[in-house]
C-alpha cells in the first residue's frame, strides 16, 4: 500500500479511531496487525520474510541477554548478520553478482552463460533489515536492553509508517516509546497533520510533477538539446529529494499523531555548504546508521583496520575485471603504493589516509545499499571522492577566499552552488539506467548544443516544475530565516492559513496517479 | 471541542477557496481564444471541421479559408488520440449546426494518450461525454477534478488556454525547414511500425487494486456520456465518422504527407489505411507521399507552412476540400 493512494486513506480512516479507542496490549496488537496488513497489501508472500527476520533477531536478542560468554555472543551476532544479510544478499544482490561474475568470465574469454533467477525484490527489505540488525548489534554491544515482549518487538520491526522506506529508526530511540500508552494529543495531531500535508505536497505536487520530464530525458537523452537535459538533471535532484523526504515527512507525521517521535530524516540538504554537512542533512537515518555500524567500526577518523584495506581492495579488483580497463590496475597500484609510503611518514598521515579509506568504503557500500548496480557504486564513489577532496583542498579553498576577503554570504552561496552542482552530477549516475545513458546525458549537456529555451520540448512540464520548485524553496528559505514551522505550530490562525494554502497547492499542482515512491526499490 | 472548530474551519476554507478559485479560473479560461474553449463556449461555428493530432495542425486554417472562402475549425492537437477526437467531434456536432465538411487525418489512429486526455479535465463542466472519457482513462483524475475544482486546471491544456488568452491559435503551424541533421540522419533511422492498438477493458494488475477500482467505478461513473470503452481504436474512428455522417456532414478521410525518406521507413502504413477503410467503409485518400520537396517539411512527420499550402492545393484539386 502506498501513502498516495485512496486505499491508504481508507486504511488510516479505520485505523486511527481504533488505535485511540484501544489501550495497552490491544493497541499494540492492532499496530502489529495493521502493519502486516499494510505490507501484505503489496504482496502477502513476503510477510513471512518480515516475520522470519523478526523471529531471528528476537531470539538472538534473548540469547545474547542470557549469556556473558563473549565467543558465544559473537557467534550469535554473526548468526543474525548471516541471516539478515543473507536474505538481503539473495533478494537484492544475487542476480547482480551472477551477472557481474558472468561478465568477468566473458572478459577472460570463457563462456560466461549462467542462469539467473527471477527474483522479486521485497519492498523495503533494505530498510527493515538495517533496523533489525541495529537492534541486535546494540544488544550485543550492551547499549540497549533486550526486548522480551515479542509483540512489542515485532511492532518495532514492522511499524507501518516507516516499514517500506524508512526512516530507519534505532531500537534505542523507538522501543522505549512502546513502554507506555501514547495519549491522544491535539498538539500532536496538528503537528503531525502539518508534516503529512507538507509530505504530500512534496510527493504529489513536486516529485510527481517533475517525474514525466525527467523520465523522458533519461529514456532517450540523445534526442534532446543541452538545456533540456540540464533542466532534466536539476528536476531529478528535486524529484528524488521530494519523493524521499516527502515519504519520510508522511511517515514521521503519522507516527507523531500516534504518539511516537522519530528523528528528522532530511534537513534541507541542498542548502549544505560542504559534503560532510550534506550527509548530515540527507537521509540522516541511513548516514548515521552507516557512521555508527560501518565507518566507526572500520576506525572512523582515528585510524584503520585490515578491513579498511580489504573492502577497498575488493572494489578495486572487481572494477578492473569488470571493466577490463587494465590501466585502472596500474593507477590503483601506484596510488596504493603512494598511500602506503605516505602513511609510513608520520602517525598523522597514517590516521588521515585511513580516514579517507574509511570514508570511501562507507560511501561505496552506501551506494551499493541503494541498489544492485555498479552505477550506484559509482555514485557512492563520487560522494566518497567529494569528501576526500573536500578534506584535502578545503583548507586551501578557505584560505584563498579569506585572502580576497570574500563576504560570508557570497562564500556560503558559492559553497552551496558547488555542493549542489557536484551532487547533481552524481545524481546522473544514480538515475541513469546504465553508464552509457549517463555518458550521453553528460556529453549532451557539455556540448551546449541547443542551449536555448526554444529547443526545450514539453515546456508545460518545465513551467509547472519551476513553479513547484519555487514554492518548495520559498517555504524552506522562510523556515531557515523565520523558523516557519515553529510559527505554524504555535499560532493556530497561521496554521490554518498554511494548511489551506498547501492543500490548494496540492489540488492545483498535484498528480493523483498513485505513483510509487522511488525509494521503494531500495 | 474548540480544536474541532479549527478542523472545520480548515475544511470550509479549503473548499470555499477551491470553489472560488475554480470559478475564477473557469471565467479566465472562458475568455481564451484557444480552440477547445471556443468550442465549448459556443464560439466555434464553422463550415469545415478539421481533425487530427499534431499532423492535423498542418491543415493551415488561414490558407484554407483563403482558397475555399469557408470558415474553419481545427480541433487537432499534439498527440491527440482518436477516442478524444471522437468526444470533441461529437460535442461539436451536437452544439453547432453541422459543418459542410469534416476532414480527418487517420494517421492519428496510431496511439492512445491517457495523459493528454486527463488534461481536458477543465472542459468536464461543459461535457459529460468528456468526463466519461477521462473517468475511463484516469479514474482518480476524473474524481479528483470533481472533488477539487482547482485540480481541473492542473494541465498543459490550461496553460495553452492561458497562452491564447488574447490571441488566436489558428496560425499554429511549424514555420521552419527540416534541419540538415535530420535530413542526413534519416539514412540511419530504424524502420518504424505504426501501432494499431486495441484497448483493454481492464488493465492487468493486482487483483485487489482491480476490485477496488471496480467498486470505485460503480460509485462514480456518469451515465450521461456515450463513450464505450470496450471498443478498439478503429471502432472509435468508425463511430466518429458514422456520427458525423448521420448529421449530414461530408466526411473525408486522408493520410497527411510524411517526409518521403521517412515514409520509406514506415512499414505498415498500408495496413493502417486498410484497417481504417474496413472500419469506416470509406475510401482513405492517401497523401502520404504528396509533398516531395524537403523545403516543405518542418520535420519527418510535419509539413511547414509552405508544404501545407502545396498539400492543401492538392486537396482542392482532387475535390477532397471543397469550396
Amino acid at each position: 500500500m502506498i501513502f498516495n493512494s485512496i486505499a491508504f486513506f481508507v486504511f488510516i480512516g479505520i485505523f486511527f479511531p481504533l488505535y485511540f479507542a484501544l489501550k495497552g496490549r490491544a493497541r499494540l496488537f492492532l499496530c502489529l496487525v495493521a502493519s502486516y496488513f499494510f505490507y501484505g497489501w503489496w504482496d502477502e508472500r513476503f510477510l513471512a520474510l518480515v516475520a522470519f527476520s523478526t523471529c531471528v533477531d528476537y531470539f538472538v536478542g534473548l540469547k545474547l541477554d542470557n549469556t556473558e560468554d563473549q565467543p558465544t555472543r559473537k557467534k550469535l551476532l554473526i548468526a543474525s548478520m548471516v541471516v539478515n544479510l543473507g536474505f538481503l544478499g539473495f533478494f537484492k544482490y544475487f542476480n547482480f553478482f551472477i551477472k557481474s561474475f558472468q561478465e568477468m568470465l566473458t572478459g577472460f574469454g570463457y563462456d560466461g552463460s549462467m542462469h539467473s533467477l527471477k527474483i522479486i525484490l521485497p519492498v523495503g527489505i533494505s530498510f527493515y533489515t538495517f533496523q533489525s540488525m541495529s537492534y541486535t548489534i546494540d544488544v550485543y554491544r550492551k547499549e540497549i536492553a533486550v526486548e522480551k515482549d515479542f509483540i512489542r518487538f515485532s511492532t518495532f520491526i514492522s511499524f507501518f509508517p516507516q516499514l517500506v522506506a524508512g526512516p530507519i529508526v534505532r531500537a534505542s530511540d523507538f522501543l522505549p516509546q512502546f513502554q507506555k500508552d501514547r495519549e491522544f494529543s491535539w498538539d500532536r495531531v496538528t503537528a503531525g497533520t502539518g508534516q503529512i500535508i507538507w509530505g504530500f505536497f512534496k510527493k504529489v505536487a513536486v516529485a510527481d510533477s517533475l517525474a514525466p520530464f525527467v523520465d523522458q530525458c533519461f529514456q532517450a537523452p540523445e534526442t534532446f538539446g543541452s538545456l533540456h537535459l540540464l533542466i532534466g538533471v536539476i528536476f531529478y535532484s528535486f524529484q528524488i529529494y521530494c519523493d524521499f523526504s516527502g515519504y519520510s515527512d508522511i511517515a514521521i507525521g503519522l507516527a507523531r499523531i500516534m504518539g511516537f517521535d522519530f528523528p528528522d530524516n532530511f534537513k534541507k540538504p541542498y542548502f549544505s555548504r560542504n559534503y560532510s554537512e550534506f550527509w548530515t542533512r540527507w537521509h540522516i537515518s541511513l548516514s548515521s546508521w552507516l557512521r555508527d555500524y560501518l565507518y566507526i567500526p572500520l576506525g572512523g577518523n582515528r585510524g584503520g583496520t585490515f578491513a579498511s584495506w580489504f573492502i577497498l581492495l575488493v572494489f578495486m579488483i572487481l572494477t578492473v575485471f569488470l571493466t577490463g580497463w587494465w590501466w585502472l590496475a596500474v593507477i590503483y597500484l601506484l596510488s596504493s603504493v603512494g598511500t602506503y609510503f605516505y602513511m609510513q611518514k608520520s602517525e598523522y598521515n597514517n590516521k588521515n589516509a585511513y580516514n579517507y579509506m574509511n570514508l570511501m568504503n562507507t560511501m561505496l557500500l552506501g551506494g551499493l545499499w541503494h541498489g544492485a548496480s555498479w552505477a550506484f557504486v559509482f555514485w557512492g564513489f563520487l560522494h566518497g571522492s567529494y569528501q576526500v577532496v573536500q578534506r584535502l583542498a578545503g583548507p586551501i579553498w578557505n584560505k584563498a577566499l579569506d585572502t580576497i576577503r570574500t563576504p560570508k554570504l557570497f562564500k556560503d552561496i558559492l559553497a552551496m552552488g558547488l555542493v549542489y552542482a557536484s551532487t547533481c552530477f552524481a545524481w546522473i549516475y544514480f538515475r541513469a539506467p546504465d553508464f552509457d545513458v549517463a555518458s550521453q546525458v553528460i556529453t549532451g549537456i557539455a556540448s551546449l548544443e541547443a542551449f536555448n529555451f526554444g529547443s526545450v520540448i514539453n515546456k508545460f512540464w518545465v513551467i509547472k516544475g519551476v513553479m513547484v520548485i519555487g514554492i518548495l524553496l520559498l517555504v524552506e528559505i522562510l523556515d531557515v530565516r523565520l523558523t516557519l514551522w515553529k510559527v505554524i505550530q504555535t499560532n493556530p490562525a497561521f496554521r490554518v492559513v498554511s494548511f489551506v494554502l498547501l492543500l490548494w497547492a496540492i489540488a492545483f499542482f498535484g498528480s493523483f496517479g498513485a505513483n510509487s515512491f522511488i525509494y521503494f526499490q531500495f | 471541542m474548540k480544536k474541532l472548530y479549527w478542523v472545520f474551519i480548515v475544511i470550509v476554507l479549503f473548499f470555499a477557496g477551491d470553489r472560488i478559485f475554480g470559478w475564477v479560473l473557469k471565467q479566465l479560461t472562458g475568455k481564451s481564444q484557444f480552440r477547445y474553449t471556443r468550442l465549448y463556449e459556443g464560439k466555434a461555428k464553422a463550415d469545415i471541421l478539421l481533425v487530427g493530432n499534431s499532423r492535423g495542425l498542418i491543415f493551415y486554417q488561414p490558407y484554407i479559408e483563403e482558397i475555399t472562402g469557408s470558415k474553419t475549425m481545427n480541433i487537432s492537437y499534439n498527440g491527440m488520440p482518436i477516442d478524444l477526437a471522437e468526444v470533441l467531434v461529437k460535442d461539436y456536432l451536437e452544439k453547432y449546426p453541422a459543418p459542410k465538411q469534416m476532414i480527418l487525418d487517420v494517421s492519428m489512429c496510431d496511439r492512445l494518450n491517457k495523459s493528454l486526455i486527463s488534461g481536458f479535465n477543465l472542459y468536464t463542466p461543459y461535457s459529460p461525454r468528456m468526463y466519461d472519457l477521462i473517468h475511463l482513462n484516469d479514474q482518480t483524475g476524473a474524481v479528483a477534478g470533481k472533488v477539487f475544482h482547482l485540480y481541473r486546471y492542473n494541465s498543459e491544456i490550461f496553460q495553452r488556454s492561458m497562452f491564447y488568452l488574447n490571441k488566436t491559435d489558428e496560425d499554429w503551424l511549424l514555420d521552419r525547414v527540416i534541419n540538415d541533421a535530420m535530413v542526413t540522419g534519416i539514412t540511419e533511422y530504424v524502420p518504424d511500425t505504426i501501432k494499431i492498438v486495441q484497448r483493454d477493458t481492464i488493465k492487468p494488475g493486482d487483483k485487489k487494486e482491480r476490485l477496488f477500482k471496480s467498486i470505485m467505478s460503480s460509485l462514480t461513473a456518469s451515465k450521461n456520456g456515450e463513450v464505450e470503452y470496450v471498443k478498439g481504436v478503429m471502432e472509435h474512428l468508425a463511430s466518429t465518422v458514422a456520427f458525423a455522417k448521420a448529421k449530414g456532414v461530408d466526411v473525408q478521410l486522408v493520410i497527411n504527407p510524411y517526409y518521403p525518406p521517412y515514409l520509406d521507413k514506415l512499414v505498415n502504413l498500408d495496413q493502417l489505411k486498410a484497417e481504417a477503410e474496413k472500419a469506416t467503409g470509406m475510401k482513405v485518400h492517401d497523401y502520404s507521399n504528396a509533398v516531395k520537396d524537403k523545403e516543405g517539411f518542418g520535420d519527418y512527420q510535419h509539413l511547414n507552412k509552405a508544404g501545407s499550402r502545396i498539400f492543401l492545393d492538392k486537396l482542392m484539386e482532387d475535390g477532397v476540400l471543397k469550396k
